[in-house]
């Protein structure tokens, strides 16, 4: 699976950047919505179909919120190291990291720090999403169903989650949507809080 | 994003509803899968096609990839250490 993403992912890339005429961009986002859609709606039925989940997640109770707390920790955590590797202040590599993969907003949150920072978040955040795409398969198959969620981060509710769900089952799929969720509503007040530190 | 938020979830909670009441058999599941998989690469070349037709993401990358490179890494790979180290106990032991 991991080839066939990268695979979708890059013929993607080449045929934007080498090929198609500008105007095909106008509709991109009309696509990729309805694809979404149309994913999270097989999500949905995958999930109807073993409703036994329910109980399990239950049992999990208040722990499942454990699992956004620990990404986005280990997000910030892991970029902040990262910036330090690069001779960046802590902060400012922290906050790229905690745009946990929502390129747009955390762009946005940083343009009126620094324009770099901005376009360094909005690059970073589109690199996470694409290296989540290409090894949620992997860390499904080799590590874990739960660690499959990490890479996606806020985009484990929406464009992370048909991934995640293909590769791992239907228990995750709803774990990964109140992860994504959870992390989503943290951008906005962690991104500002990292970078003001 | 709260109304995007409703919206993902109105369509789960729809498909979960159609799951739940409509007896689908195992070919027919099969193919759904199969569905799945080809609708999510298509979606998924859309997105790469999306960022290859933006100049300023792809000039962006020739310039400070390097470095949003090294951060994505450290990012994904510390988050997922970080759900290692609590994954047991979310669970309480089950894989």
């Amino acid at each position: 699976m991991t080839g066939k993403i990268l695979g979708a992912v890059a013929a993607g890339v080449a045929l934007g950047f080498f090929l198609l005429p500008g105007w095909v961009l106008d509709y991109t986002d009309l696509i990729i919505d309805i694809g979404l859609m149309l994913l999270l709606f097989f999500v949905g039925i995958d999930i109807g179909m073993n409703r036994s989940v329910f109980g399990r997640i239950r049992n999990m109770g208040l722990k499942i919120i454990l699992l956004p707390i620990m990404i986005i920790m280990g997000s910030i955590l892991g970029a902040a190291i990262a910036g330090t590797l690069l001779g960046m202040p802590f902060n400012e590599s922290g906050a790229v990291g905690a745009g946990l993969g929502w390129y747009t907003l955390s762009s946005i949150l940083m343009a009126n720090y620094s324009n770099e920072l901005s376009t360094l978040a909005f690059i970073a955040n589109v690199v996470r999403e694409v290296m989540a795409f290409i090894i949620i398969p992997l860390v499904a198959k080799k590590i874990g169903f739960l660690e499959a969620i990490s890479p996606a981060g806020a985009t484990a509710m929406d464009t992370g989650l048909p991934i995640i769900s293909r590769a791992t089952d239907s228990e995750t799929a709803i774990l990964a949507f109140i992860t994504g969720a959870i992390c989503t509503f943290s951008v906005p007040i962690i991104v500002p809080l990292i970078l003001n530190l | 994003m709260g109304i995007r938020l409703l919206m993902y979830l109105a369509v789960i909670l729809l498909g979960a509803l159609i799951g739940a009441k409509v007896k689908i058999g195992e070919k027919l599941s099969g193919r759904l899968g199969s569905i799945q998989t080809a609708c999510l690469l298509l979606l998924l070349m859309v997105m790469g096609i999306k960022i290859g037709m933006d100049r300023e993401v792809i000039n962006s990358f020739f310039s400070i990839g390097y470095s949003a490179l090294v951060i994505s890494v450290f990012t994904v790979g510390f988050s997922i250490l970080g759900v290692i180290l609590v994954s047991g106990y979310v669970t309480g032991g089950r894989k």
